[in-house]
């Protein structure tokens, strides 16, 4: 990562440099950024560059897929796409149920280029969408981060998003997902409306109001700015800072804003009749109060009206509160949902809602991750906090409240690192930028009260109170020797981030997942191609309209290159219906034989990794599947009979007898004899199976890849078994097994008391 | 043109007849011509018949993968292992692949006959078992009572198979069966009355038999998933000249008398049912269209009204005709059925539904699945997609709307109205001012 090695030193010394005039300033800014963009860009193709230009994981096969359809027949079309092949037999209204802001980006992008006669294909456009927009990313976060704090600050937060571990774990080439395009409107929003508030005009809150729409478009987490907005409001009334500017900006933004979120088919009318939206129409009524209250203290302004304001600000605020909750009761507002609770109860959702528990990436966050994906940052931002809380303005307010929220969420959910990854860089920028400064200043004292008038043109007038502090500080700050050392130790610090980053995006988050690879222990590198062969193997031996049963991880990646029919997949909107094969997977052969009928499955397909010792094979899910059975037919399954006596999951001869005599057990072990020795030991759970040897009757072996890690299985039709046998263990009358006499040269057959001719003697007449 | 349509009707009678190779099992070739009434009626109809005996080195049922026979007829009781290829398994997976088989056994049947039994899904009593009746006994018995006189009261009511003109007395001298009572696909051809029981005559009784009653079968078939067709006989003797002609004559009880007993008649319908000459139904062919469009399609749009037609033939003395029924029902299934009506007989063997598809789209399929006894399963299903309405399908100008219009044109025309306002005023103040 040449790149971002060299933007990193280069930025120090800007510092210095880049107020000695405006045009060379704004170089080193176009500079820095086109570097940050070419280091962000570079250092997300590690996936590309080892595997192949492809996509990556489960949800970004549906964002290609649909894509592709997109693409293919046009817009409506895609609106009003009803796709037969998801979901089977509910099928899934697509256009009404996605964000469409990927799809639209990409096929833009796609339409545009081919407009200037450059034939790409759409794949790789959808390959290469992340990566180019991490450098839009980091300039939206340049923009944010130098409205909040200076332009150098703006410069570190920009190289520091570019190529966070944060961000790029959900940004590299191939991870074709929400994520990577909703980062970059996440930031672009949030600095039009710190301008927008900034500047009180009609034309930023207009902006902003049109941002928030492509957020929208593009990401469910778009209900972290429709709530963190109105807080940032609210925090500001409360702290006395009413004004004309916020009142302008926000009712604009509300309202245009409201008005464009309700075009998207999947958001319909949620932002008037959700709890989730409700923040922020409560803070716009709240306004209008004290818009009105404080009309009516500017046409009197004395003392008296004091008081009032703000008892009429409390009363109003009481009112607009009990309005939600009536609102509520009545049921004109849907409660908060389930997803919603499970941030403020981490254990909410493994007991109400196991489908959500299930999800890796819906854990907790364990501190080492936090560490693992921010490095140097996380150390740092609360020093870019404080920072902003001791010189506190309208702007910082809404950079301190974000910071805060999104700590609390990402210690929630792993997932939602990502909303904390841009302010963690924000404020680490400005904390840098800050070192920097006390350190740099002191070798050229002269050139500050340039820097105090630079400051001034472009900041309000409490930046210049700052940087008079800051001045003030470093003249009693470290001394004249102790300051080489400082900055060298940062810029260590600095180059050590940048490696961290560079090995993380490398090693952690550029697998596409779909293709595994192994190392060998003379470091070779062996490619596990499973997955993808076993879905040509469907795409090309199967019929057109088979219909395929997995867990419901696997369906977007069965459709995307299968392209057959799944019955679940990861638009997990159905619970009752990932529940019933959840069920299936969970009962014994026949019960289970029952539920794929009704559900009129071909073909089953399981992930087995005992073999390679590949962890997150379905054996390792089963348990969820269990639970989230459970959940809906608690009278047929119960999780307690899939652990042993003491309450342990093995699979090995002390599993319980459930376990070994399930579905989803006897798909993964049937006939499984390989794995290292003894033959059909099981790898990943270090386990000889408990059951071997056994023979399904209702389904047959139709596939299993090279490394058994994907196991397909046919379902037999009920015209195959024809006859009603009677099983031997049934029979009333025992008939002896008699072996047979005939043998290749007799041939013939017996009779019992077969007549004989017998040669009789001729009577001799005598 | 009209020599066509005289030909048509031979070739079918050609199709229909050119499968009937009928291959004969028997102990010894004698049974040929004690049985000889009932092979009659067989070559008259035009099956041709190839006797083997049953320990033949040479049998083959099949050679290069193709079948040679159409039918199988197994009337050698003492066959304790068959000749040639045919064994146990090559008998089922004969009738896997689409044979029928009429077997008839009696109580000296050995253990291969049992195992045929059990995989068709019914069992034979044990070795020298036979069904005896104090009650219901013939005149001519020897004295064990085996020789049973049923009344055709106890035959199934399944004309399809049967026939329909059973009233005289029929005569039985063999073996019980005993069928699984939950199995479905098994069908209690002809029972016992509530008096017999099925043991070994010449023994006393000291365990409890294994059939008693009305749940000893005489005579069972099966009809297999696949449609192919088994009638299992306990009695060799009931298909015999003997039994044809002899005159009945019950002992006790009503002490019915005929001069001729009911065999034959039952033997010719059975054999007419088990080698598919009745109760055979088909698709002819499926058609199904929005109402008011002539193009089928596979999509459809909540609330359509769809038509859905089914064409359904019956094969009648060797020809495809239509059928005639008024209880075939179409399901409109998407897991579960969300509609399921009677289809309403048209002329020509059409039947159709006119229905509106269910407010809740999805895939559905329709289906038809006429399983009636006697005959074929006639099963049919065909998917198509239920779409929700598109963007441009949605009505536009909703009378509760209309409160909404009014007030985004008051508005726009207040706006308007304010600006000019504004404007003016505007203009006006500092002139004012400068005057």
């Amino acid at each position: 990562m040449p790149a971002t090695i060299a933007a990193k030193p280069v930025n120090g010394p800007d510092q210095g440099i880049f107020h000695n005039t405006a045009g060379f300033s704004t170089l080193i800014t176009v500079t820095v950024l086109t570097l940050a963009w070419l280091a962000g860009f570079a250092s997300r193709l590690f996936a590309v560059i080892r595997f192949e230009s492809i996509i990556h994981e489960f949800d970004p096969w549906f964002n290609y897929r649909s894509t592709a359809y997109m693409v293919e027949h046009g817009f409506y079309n895609f609106l009003n796409w009803f796709d037969e092949r998801a979901w089977y037999p509910l099928g899934r209204i697509v256009g009404g149920t996605v964000y469409p802001g990927l799809m639209l980006t990409s096929g833009t992008i796609h339409w545009f280029l081919h407009a200037l006669n450059i034939p790409i294909h759409i794949r790789d456009i959808c390959v290469f969408l992340a990566p180019v927009f991490s450098g839009l990313t980091a300039i939206a976060t340049y923009l944010l981060t130098s409205e909040l704090w200076s332009r150098g600050a703006g410069l570190f937060a920009a190289c520091f998003i570019a190529i966070v571990p944060g961000y790029s774990s959900r940004s590299v080439a191939g991870s074709y997902d929400n994520e990577g395009i909703a980062i970059f409107a996440l930031q672009f929003t949030y600095y039009l409306w710190l301008k927008s508030v900034k500047s009180g005009s009609v034309f930023w809150s207009v902006c902003t109001a049109l941002s928030y729409f492509y957020m929208v478009s593009a990401w469910g987490g778009y209900v972290f700015i429709i709530n963190l907005i109105p807080l940032h409001v609210f925090v500001l009334l409360i702290m006395g800072r009413f004004s004309q500017r916020l009142f302008v900006s926000y009712t604009v933004f509300y309202i245009i804003g409201l008005v464009f979120s309700m075009q998207i088919p999947f958001v319909g009318f949620q932002p008037i009749r959700t709890s989730e939206h409700m923040a922020a129409s409560g803070v716009f009524a709240l306004l209008m109060a004290v818009g009105a209250l404080k009309y009516l203290h500017s046409l009197n302004p004395k003392g008296e009206w004091k008081q009032l304001l703000i008892l009429g600000t409390i009363v109003a605020a009481g009112a607009v509160f009990l309005a939600v909750v009536a609102l509520t009761y009545m049921g004109i507002i849907a409660p908060w949902s389930g997803r919603f609770y499970s941030l403020w109860d981490t254990g909410y959702a493994k007991i109400h809602i196991p489908i959500i528990a299930s999800v890796s990436e819906h854990q907790p966050t364990t501190w080492s991750s936090f560490f693992f994906d921010l490095h140097v940052l996380v150390c740092t931002f609360p020093v870019g906090l404080w920072y902003c809380i001791k010189n506190i303005n309208d702007e910082r307010v809404f950079v301190a409240l974000y910071a805060l929220s999104a700590v609390y969420f990402a210690g929630v959910m792993v997932r939602l690192m990502l909303t904390l990854t841009p302010v963690v860089c924000v404020l680490a920028g400005i904390a840098f930028s800050i070192i920097l400064e006390l350190v740099l200043k002191e070798e050229d004292t002269t050139q500050a009260p340039i820097e105090t008038e630079e400051v001034k043109n472009d900041k309000s007038g409490k930046a210049k109170k700052r940087v008079q502090e800051t001045v003030q500080a470093q003249d009693q700050g470290p001394g004249l020797y102790a300051r080489p050392g400082t900055v060298i130790a940062f810029m260590i610090l600095l180059m050590l981030f940048s490696v961290h980053c560079t090995w993380a995006t490398s090693n952690a988050y550029s697998s596409p997942s779909i293709v595994l690879a192994s190392y060998g222990n003379d470091g070779s590198r062996r490619i596990l191609d499973d997955f993808r062969e076993a879905y040509g193997w469907l795409s090309q031996n199967t019929a057109e309209d088979a219909r395929i049963m997995s867990w419901w991880d696997y369906g977007y990646q069965i459709a995307g290159m299968g392209n057959r029919t799944t019955l679940v997949d990861n638009n997990t909107w159905n619970n009752s219906h990932i529940a019933l094969v959840g069920k299936a997977m969970a009962s014994n052969e026949t019960a289970a034989y029952e539920i794929m009928s009704m559900l009129d499955v071909d073909y089953v397909l399981v992930i087995f990794g005992g073999a390679i010792g590949y962890s997150g094979d379905d054996i390792n899910k089963f348990i969820w599947m269990v639970r989230i059975a459970e959940g809906e037919h608690p009278k047929d399954i119960h999780e307690a009979d899939y652990f042993t006596e003491r309450g342990e999951y093995r699979i090995d001869a002390e599993g319980s007898k459930t376990m070994l005599n399930c579905l989803m057990y006897k798909l993964s072990y049937y006939r499984y004899d390989s794995g290292g020795s003894p033959p059909g030991y099981d790898r990943t759970r270090n386990a000889l199976p408990g059951n071997r040897g056994f023979k399904l009757t209702y389904l047959e072996e139709s596939y299993t890849t090279e490394h058994w890690l994907v196991r397909i299985y046919r379902v037999k039709k009920r015209d195959e078994f024809n006859r009603p046998r009677v099983p031997l263990a049934k029979r009333t009358i025992p008939t002896s097994n008699s072996i047979s006499k005939k043998t290749s040269k007799r041939r013939k057959g017996l009779l019992k008391n077969k007549p004989t001719v017998v040669k009789g003697k001729k009577m001799r007449l005598e | 043109m009209k020599i066509y349509t005289i030909l048509l009707p031979l070739l079918y009678c050609y199709s229909a007849y050119a499968e009937q190779e009928t291959l004969v099992l028997v102990d010894n070739l004698n049974i040929k011509e004690t049985h000889s009434q009932f092979f009659k009626s067989l070559q008259e109809r035009g099956y041709t018949l190839t006797y083997k005996l049953a320990d033949d080195a040479n049998l083959v049922l099949s050679k290069y993968g193709e079948y040679l026979y159409k039918n199988l007829i197994i009337f050698s009781p003492s066959v304790i292992e068959f000749g040639g290829q045919i064994d146990t398994d090559g008998i089922t997976k004969f009738i896997d692949d689409g044979g029928n088989v009429l077997l008839a056994g009696n109580s000296a049947s050995s253990d291969l006959y049992r195992e045929i039994a059990s995989e068709c899904g019914f069992e034979m009593d044990e070795e020298s078992a036979a069904v005896i009746d104090h009650f219901n006994f013939d005149s001519l018995d020897d004295g064990d009572h085996t020789r049973i006189v049923v009344s055709p009261r106890n035959l199934i009511n399944a004309p399809t198979i049967v026939g329909s003109q059973n009233t005289k007395p029929l005569l039985f001298e063999g073996t019980g069966l005993i069928l699984d009572k939950d199995n479905s696909l098994v069908l209690p051809l002809l029972t016992a009355d509530s008096t017999a029981y099925s043991y070994n005559p010449k023994s006393q009784v000291k365990e409890y038999p294994h059939a008693v009653g009305r749940k000893t079968v005489l005579i069972a078939a099966l009809q297999a998933r696949n449609n192919a067709r088994i009638v299992f006989s306990g009695s060799l003797f009931f298909f015999s000249d003997d039994a044809f002609n002899a005159p009945v004559s019950k002992v006790h009880g009503d002490k019915v008398k005929s001069d001729e007993s009911g065999n034959k008649e039952l033997a010719i319908n059975l054999s007419q049912w088990v080698f598919g000459e009745r109760g055979q139904l088909r698709v002819k062919q499926v058609h199904h269209h929005r109402q008011g469009e002539d193009n089928s399609s596979d999509t459809y749009t909540i609330i359509d009204t769809v038509v859905y037609r089914i064409e359904i033939e019956e094969l009648k003395n060797g020809k495809w005709q239509p059928f005639n029924s008024n209880d075939v029902q179409l399901e409109f299934v998407r897991i579960d059925p969300f509609i399921r009506t009677t289809l309403q007989k048209k002329p020509s063997g059409v039947y159709e539904a006119i229905f509106k598809v269910p407010d809740v789209w999805g895939v559905y399929q329709f289906k038809v699945d006429y399983d009636r006894i006697g005959y074929t399963r006639l099963y049919h299903s065909t998917q198509v997609s239920v779409r929700p309405l598109q963007h441009t399908q949605y009505e536009r100008f909703i009378p509760s709307a209309y409160p909404y219009y009014v007030s985004a044109f008051s508005m726009m025309f207040g706006v308007f109205l304010f600006s000019i306002v504004f404007l003016y005023y505007k203009e006006d103040t500092p002139k004012s001012k400068n005057e």
